[in-house]
């Protein structure tokens, strides 16, 4: 297609560091945009010390002149971390498609236990209390007391340790039992087969000691396996001898030179990763953001008076808290020239044929956090100033630090600018953050050598910025327009001033 | 309070609470306290409010359920109660039944909102059995077409509350300060109260009513009576209910809105 030959052909890009990035709603991909030097929100730029979650680390290839994946350049560094779960609303009954969510009986950090009450929904006539099926601590709210919720959609997320992750995770119960009434139903007509008789908490008790429920005596009311027989039968089995090699008058091999021979045969064994949490909301993005016809245009930026600039706001700012990066001029300079080329900041609706204007400039900025990716938008950025987005923009990367970011502050952005340049190479082929229409991921600002207008050859700062653009709604000229409306800002960012009303 | 849960014949155990004439409010914040606090089964049988009340579920919105004018002109009390459900305006002719039910002791109902009506359909089928075309019908009990009794339900962890306001009678005025609901039951059709809703006391008395419900509930569980002073002075204890008045300032507030 046009916009992959145009990609293709450019070679610099081939020989050079190329990202696929991932960019995506809720949440998303990469990091928040510095300058030269990768300070960020420190998850990558600390990545030696610092937990990351593995979805990330599934998240980017980086494709250098050899290819590697990400994952593996800081994998030694990397710690083991929870699972995040996600907890969506259950089925709470025949044809009840959707729930208000009434009130949340947790706050985000909380310890919950299990079985605990979580929130409490309302479904026509029925007040219903959520229960959680897992032990774990709250990470993020998805929706908010008056929000309708649909059944299948997350309500939150927990994150749980990697023992309590089963196969069917993701559910959560209305009460402390039943998941679901399909699955309480196919649970109760297991139990007429006169197979095992048992609460879903029994059978995950039992998983955990790797013990069949058919081999365990139940003592409850009708031959129903209780917490306590399980428990004893895991206590029986232990005392009970060891097995002798039927086929052999040896003994069975010594434990040592067994788990020692397995080890070794791990190594090389496929391993099954179950996608949970972000990455798992991350697949369903992409795949969304696959049915796109895009199309990327590439343009290096010089940034030597965006440099000065900062220098020069550095020396005037006296707040501690507010660190000054290139990334609020980006932002202010990107709002100017949507003003003058709406149609990239819209969004397109197939099914109407429709192209909806977002009146507001509402700037995502990509941001990594210990548990996964996020994409928060600063709202309304046309009639704010440049510090005004530097503070609002460290209010958001505090939050999604301590992993407090709301619904709110993660909803309704309009276009997506990615700052994978902090983390390093020189460009990035970000997919779009459906429905909007365009994203924009900026490479690391390089020292270069550029010809002068006198003929001499002198030091350049240039960054890459690859502008993705859904190919339904923007064409080649439309986008080079615009960004040449927003070079020319952020290369000679006075006129930025010269515009500001 | 009991506590024995198992009685005759291995049936649970049911606490019957039989009131009169109780306002409205105040069976609510017992019917709360006992769902949260109480490890028991009760049925709350209110024989008649003590005077007209609008009882809204716990998200209604006044001003699309209610006309508010009239309302504040004629000082009808506005509640909002703890369960789910629709609008409704009780008064003396209004009889409340109410089941506070451990999830465990009716094992074979699942606690869902659909099963939990279904069960309580069976219970009143045998109410009505001989002597009315009762049904449950999408959420309401009816006879034919027409509705006489309203539901709303609360699951907890691990009880559940069923309670329905029974219209035996109604006063025609009291209706028109009840709104049409956006959402209603498809088969509605788009009819006003009086053409909905229909008296039970067309078919059968109030005593015979209640007693029959009792016997209803008498052949799933073991019943025994308890008296309403013993739970109105133990429900007071270290409990906040959810259920409330609403105030005649958020009354005026939510008409400015509407307006």
């Amino acid at each position: 297609m046009l916009a992959r030959s145009i990609f293709q052909k450019r070679s610099c890009w081939r020989s050079g560091n190329v990202y696929r990035l991932f960019g995506r709603r809720l949440p998303a991909s990469t990091v928040e945009a510095t300058e030269m030097k990768p300070t960020v929100v420190g998850h990558f730029s600390t990545a030696a010390s610092t937990p990351i979650k593995s979805t990330f680390d599934c998240s980017y290839k980086l494709y250098n002149n050899k290819v590697h994946y990400l994952s593996t350049s800081v994998a030694a560094a990397l710690e083991r971390v929870d699972n995040i779960i996600d907890i969506p609303l259950a089925q709470t009954g025949e044809g009840i498609a959707e729930c208000e969510l009434l009130k949340w009986f947790v706050k985000v950090g909380d310890e919950v236990e299990k079985y605990q009450p979580l929130c409490e929904v309302q479904s026509d006539k029925a007040t219903i209390e959520i229960t959680s099926r897992y032990q774990g601590k709250v990470i993020q709210f998805l929706h908010v007391p008056g929000d309708i919720v649909k059944v299948g959609e997350t309500l939150l997320s927990i994150s749980v340790d990697a023992s309590q992750v089963p196969s069917d995770v993701g559910k959560s119960s209305p009460t402390s039992h039943p998941t679901e009434p399909s699955k309480e139903s196919s649970d109760l007509s297991k139990t007429q087969k006169g197979e095992t008789l048992s609460t879903p908490a029994v059978r995950n008790l039992a998983n955990q000691h790797g013990i069949d429920l058919n081999d365990v005596p139940g003592t409850g009311r009708h031959g129903r396996i209780q917490k306590e027989d399980v428990l004893n039968y895991a206590t029986s089995i232990k005392n009970k001898p060891a097995m002798v090699n039927p086929s052999s008058d040896k003994p069975t091999l010594e434990p040592e030179p067994i788990v020692q021979h397995m080890t070794n045969e791990s190594l090389y064994q496929d391993k099954t990763l179950p996608i949970r949490g972000y990455q798992r909301a991350m697949v369903k993005f992409m795949t969304s953001a696959a049915t796109v016809p895009h199309f990327h245009y590439i343009e290096e930026i010089n940034c030597d008076e965006l440099w000065k600039l900062k220098v020069a706001f550095q020396k005037q700012n006296s707040d501690p808290d507010i660190k000054l990066t290139f990334l609020p001029v980006l932002i202010k300079s990107l709002s100017m020239a949507l003003t003058s080329y709406p149609l990239l900041n819209s969004t397109f609706n197939l099914e109407k044929y429709e192209v909806n204007l977002k009146g507001s400039h509402n700037v995502g900025i990509t941001m990594a956090t210990p548990v996964g990716l996020v994409v928060p938008n600063i709202k309304n950025v046309q009639p704010l100033s440049i510090f005004e987005i530097t503070k609002e923009l460290a209010r958001l990367q505090k939050l999604a630090h301590e992993n407090k970011l709301t619904p709110e502050d993660i909803r309704g952005g309009t276009i997506t600018l990615s700052n994978i340049g902090a983390i390093g190479g020189k460009s990035g082929s970000p997919l779009i953050n459906v429905p909007e229409v365009a994203i924009i991921a900026l490479g690391r600002t390089q020292k270069v050598t550029s010809f002068g207008d006198d003929g001499n050859v002198y030091p350049v700062s240039l960054m890459t910025a690859n502008i993705a653009a859904d190919h339904r709604i923007l064409d080649g000229a439309t986008v080079a327009l615009f960004c040449n409306e927003w070079k020319k800002l952020i290369e000679k960012p006075e006129l930025i001033l010269l515009h500001t009303r | 309070m009991a506590t024995r849960h198992v009685a005759q014949a291995g049936r649970p155990l049911m606490n019957i609470v039989r009131m009169k004439g109780v306002p409205i409010l105040q069976q609510l914040e017992i019917e709360e306290c006992l769902l949260r606090t109480s490890s028991d089964n009760w049925c709350i049988i209110n024989d008649g409010a003590d005077r007209p009340n609008i009882v809204m579920g716990i998200s209604g919105k006044p001003a699309e359920l209610v006309e508010i004018k009239p309302v504040l002109e004629d000082n009808i009390p506005v509640i909002r109660r703890f369960t789910g459900g629709g609008t409704v305006i009780v008064d003396h002719g209004t009889i409340f039944v109410s089941f506070i039910c451990n999830k465990d002791d009716v094992a074979d109902v699942q606690p869902y909102p659909r099963p939990i009506m279904s069960w309580s359909s069976l219970l009143y089928s045998q109410v009505f059995e001989g002597i009315a075309d009762f049904r449950l019908r999408e959420n309401d009990y009816v006879f034919g077409l027409r509705k006489f009794g309203g539901n709303a339900q609360s699951i907890t962890k691990n009880r559940w509350i069923h309670h329905t306001s029974f219209l035996w009678d109604y006063e025609t005025r009291n209706m028109s300060y009840l709104k049409l609901p956006k959402r209603a039951p498809e088969y509605r059709l788009a009819r006003d109260h009086l053409d909905f809703v229909c008296p039970m006391k067309d078919y059968i008395s109030r005593s015979d009513f209640i007693s029959r419900t009792i016997g209803a509930a008498g052949r799933l569980f073991s019943v025994e009576s308890t008296e309403f002073e013993a739970v109105k002075s133990s429900s007071n204890v270290n409990f906040t209910p959810t259920s409330r008045l609403l105030t005649n300032q958020e009354l005026e507030a939510a008409n400015m809105i509407a307006i």
